[in-house]
């Protein structure tokens, strides 16, 4: 993997601010794809397809922007699908910082750059879980 | 006949069509090949129902983004986001299999969603797979269940289907096309190598409609306008229309012409001047037009042949200038590339044109290239002039039309290939004639419905002053037409007469 410039990985990071809760490649293009269709009804398994990462991956990314409050799910009990809908306040300068965040996400060099930072910054020896904690109650 | 409740499409010249719009709750289905604008009308459906209808609409797409979706639709000036933040839209994506499942389901979290924002419209793009292009029973239950679903909660649907998923033809109808209250079909046509969008309406419960292919575009800025085929019936004001005022006349601004017609041309009629290129048509036009602004009535040309430009140029190279007339909308000319004559929008733009700028006179130039355009063997051209002709009737415009004949000395026919002078009130023939070294124009007023006609074949001259006819009898130095027989008929003969020596008819003359 490419390691981006100093300054575009400044810019990344500033960016990364605003969705910190991202903490991998997964919730990374779920997060674009929940962009590209902020009101999906589909199932676990349907979105794991779409997007192309295991149910259990999908599930734990799912689970974490709804603790972070910029997704809805909305289920009825014998139902397989679910409504998810994204909801990042698009005009708000939050929402403009994810706006400029899918946009960069959606190119390939763009998206390496991304994972580039997360990985970065996953690796300062925080334990997995607190790591995402943290990131939650940044958010929060 | 519009139903008590109505649901308007809001796409243009569509409600028109469907006299009205659509019976509420009706699930319509619409088939179309793969680029046939389905997805741009079901769009349409649902935007012109949450802007301007306050009924809130949602959209069900499956392999389509939703973002590609609402950027396409800005292209038209469709906000699509905006009426989202507004919750008067909500784009859902989701699966065939899952919409299936839902609407099969009494409890639908889909529904639930059409409900929490009160929806009225539903559109559901791309539902071939789903309801299964076999031929089962099972086929036909599936989308009985899916019509089923939405009539419960009473959302006029569109359902729109790849008509190739169906296999639909002109000879086989499907299950679906049963069971759905509207079937909407849209092709493309192709002719010489240009190809046409249309619109028929195959069916539709619960209400009258005009039946037929009608045209349809897809407009950039503005989205799909339908217009209606050029045969069908408009309002009964127009097929009794007439040329009904018969003491009204307009001037013909040819001087020496409104003596062989009775003083002009009667309000609401329809002239045809006849002749071969070069003869006169035009020059005979623009002095009917000028006599028009000179009157201060207004006037429209509509050239398919020459450019605005050339057609001022040829204006003041008769001593003509149309240019103030413009500035002061006395005047409209415009010019249309007859390559490509889609003829029901045509009509359509020449019918707003003249309901909204309401000429008394009208120059079309001319009929001749709508026959190269559209076609002359077929009825289509004939419905065509049929339609412009009630028109002008109906708006009391006297309305010219420039024909030309190919025939370069004399005239065997008066409209050549075109059968329509039962259509025409007035015929006017301009004809080279021959006669020593040298062509000369005749005129003849061949005919004039309701006016007693002379049928004498006429000299005019264009001179930088215009077209004027010129008197029966003339100087010595030119010997008139009337002293020749068999102007028409490519071998003039001169008639001699018993004359005194030196008379008008010695011999001397040319």
């Amino acid at each position: 993997m490419e390691i981006p410039a100093k300054s575009e990985a400044k810019k990344i990071a500033e960016l990364m601010g605003a969705v910190s809760l991202l903490r991998n490649a997964c919730d990374l293009d779920l997060f674009v794809f929940l962009n590209r269709h902020p009101r999906s009804l589909l199932s676990t398994e349907q979105l794991a397809a779409l997007v192309g990462y295991p149910m259990s991956q999908i599930a734990e990314s799912i689970e974490v922007f709804i603790a972070a409050g910029i997704l809805d799910r909305i289920q009825n009990p014998g139902h397989a699908a679910r409504l998810y809908h994204l909801n990042t306040h698009r005009h708000t300068p939050e929402g403009e910082r994810l706006r400029r965040l899918v946009q960069l996400a959606s190119t390939r060099q763009g998206r390496r750059s991304i994972l580039q930072v997360i990985h970065t910054e996953g690796s300062d020896g925080e334990p997995g879980a607190s790591k995402v904690e943290g990131r939650l109650l940044r958010v929060a | 006949m519009a139903t008590s409740d109505s649901v308007r499409t809001g796409v243009a010249g569509l409600d028109e069509i469907l006299n009205g719009g659509i019976p509420r709750g009706n699930v319509i289905l619409l088939e179309g090949k793969i680029g046939t604008g389905k997805t741009t009308m079901g769009l349409e459906f649902i935007y012109r129902g949450a802007s301007q209808f306050n009924e809130p609409g949602l959209i069900v797409l499956f392999e389509m983004s939703p973002e590609k979706v609402t950027r396409d639709a800005l292209g038209f000036g469709w906000d699509l986001q905006e009426l989202e933040r507004k919750n008067r839209l909500k784009i859902v994506f989701t699966t065939r299999e899952v919409l299936r499942q839902e609407l099969q389901q009494a409890d639908s979290v889909l529904l639930e969603e059409a409900a929490k924002m009160g929806a009225q419209r539903i559109f559901i793009d791309g539902v071939a797979r789903l309801i299964s292009n076999d031929r089962t029973a099972e086929s036909r239950s599936a989308f009985h269940v899916l019509t089923e679903g939405l009539q419960r909660e009473n959302l006029t649907a569109i359902l729109a289907v790849e008509a190739s998923a169906l296999e639909v033809d002109a000879t086989h109808s499907l299950p679906e096309e049963s069971i759905a209250d509207t079937v909407i079909r849209l092709t493309m046509e192709e002719s010489h190598r240009a190809v046409n969008r249309s619109i028929e309406i195959v069916k539709s419960r619960g209400q009258s409609y005009q039946m037929g292919r009608h045209s349809f575009r897809i407009l950039d800025g503005s989205g799909i306008h339908v217009y209606r085929r050029v045969q069908a019936p408009r309002m009964a004001s127009r097929d009794r229309a007439s040329a009904f005022d018969p003491t009204t006349r307009v001037t013909t601004g040819v001087p020496g012409l409104d003596e062989l017609a009775n003083g002009g041309y009667f309000v609401g009629s329809t002239t045809v001047v006849v002749g071969i290129s070069g003869v006169g048509k035009s020059v005979m036009g623009l002095q009917f037009l000028a006599e028009g602004v000179r009157r201060g009535e207004r006037c429209v040309m509509l050239s398919l042949d020459e450019q605005v430009d050339q057609i001022l140029r040829n204006a003041r190279s008769i001593g003509i200038d149309l240019g103030p007339a413009m500035q002061k909308d006395l005047i409209h000319i415009e010019y249309e590339p007859p390559q490509e004559i889609e003829v029901d929008s045509h009509f359509y733009h020449i019918e707003e044109l003249v309901q909204t700028f309401k000429p008394k006179r009208v120059l079309i130039d001319s009929l001749s290239t709508y026959g190269s355009s559209l076609g002359t063997q077929g009825r289509l051209f004939r419905d065509f002039f049929h339609a412009l002709v009630a028109l002008m009737k109906e708006y009391q415009v006297a309305a010219i039309y420039n024909h030309e004949n190919p025939e370069m000395l004399g005239m065997a026919s008066m409209m050549g290939g075109f059968a329509m002078s039962s259509l025409v009130d007035n015929i006017i023939l301009l004809n080279w004639v021959e006669l020593g070294d040298s062509f000369r124009i005749g005129l003849n007023v061949a005919k004039m419905r309701s006016n007693p006609v002379k049928r004498v074949t006429c000299e005019c001259e264009i001179t930088a002053e215009g077209m004027r006819v010129l008197p029966r009898e003339l100087p010595p130095a030119r010997a008139p037409f009337s002293r020749y027989r068999g102007l028409v008929s490519r071998a003039p003969e001169r008639q001699f007469r018993q004359t005194q020596p030196g008379g008008p008819d010695d011999g001397s003359a040319q």
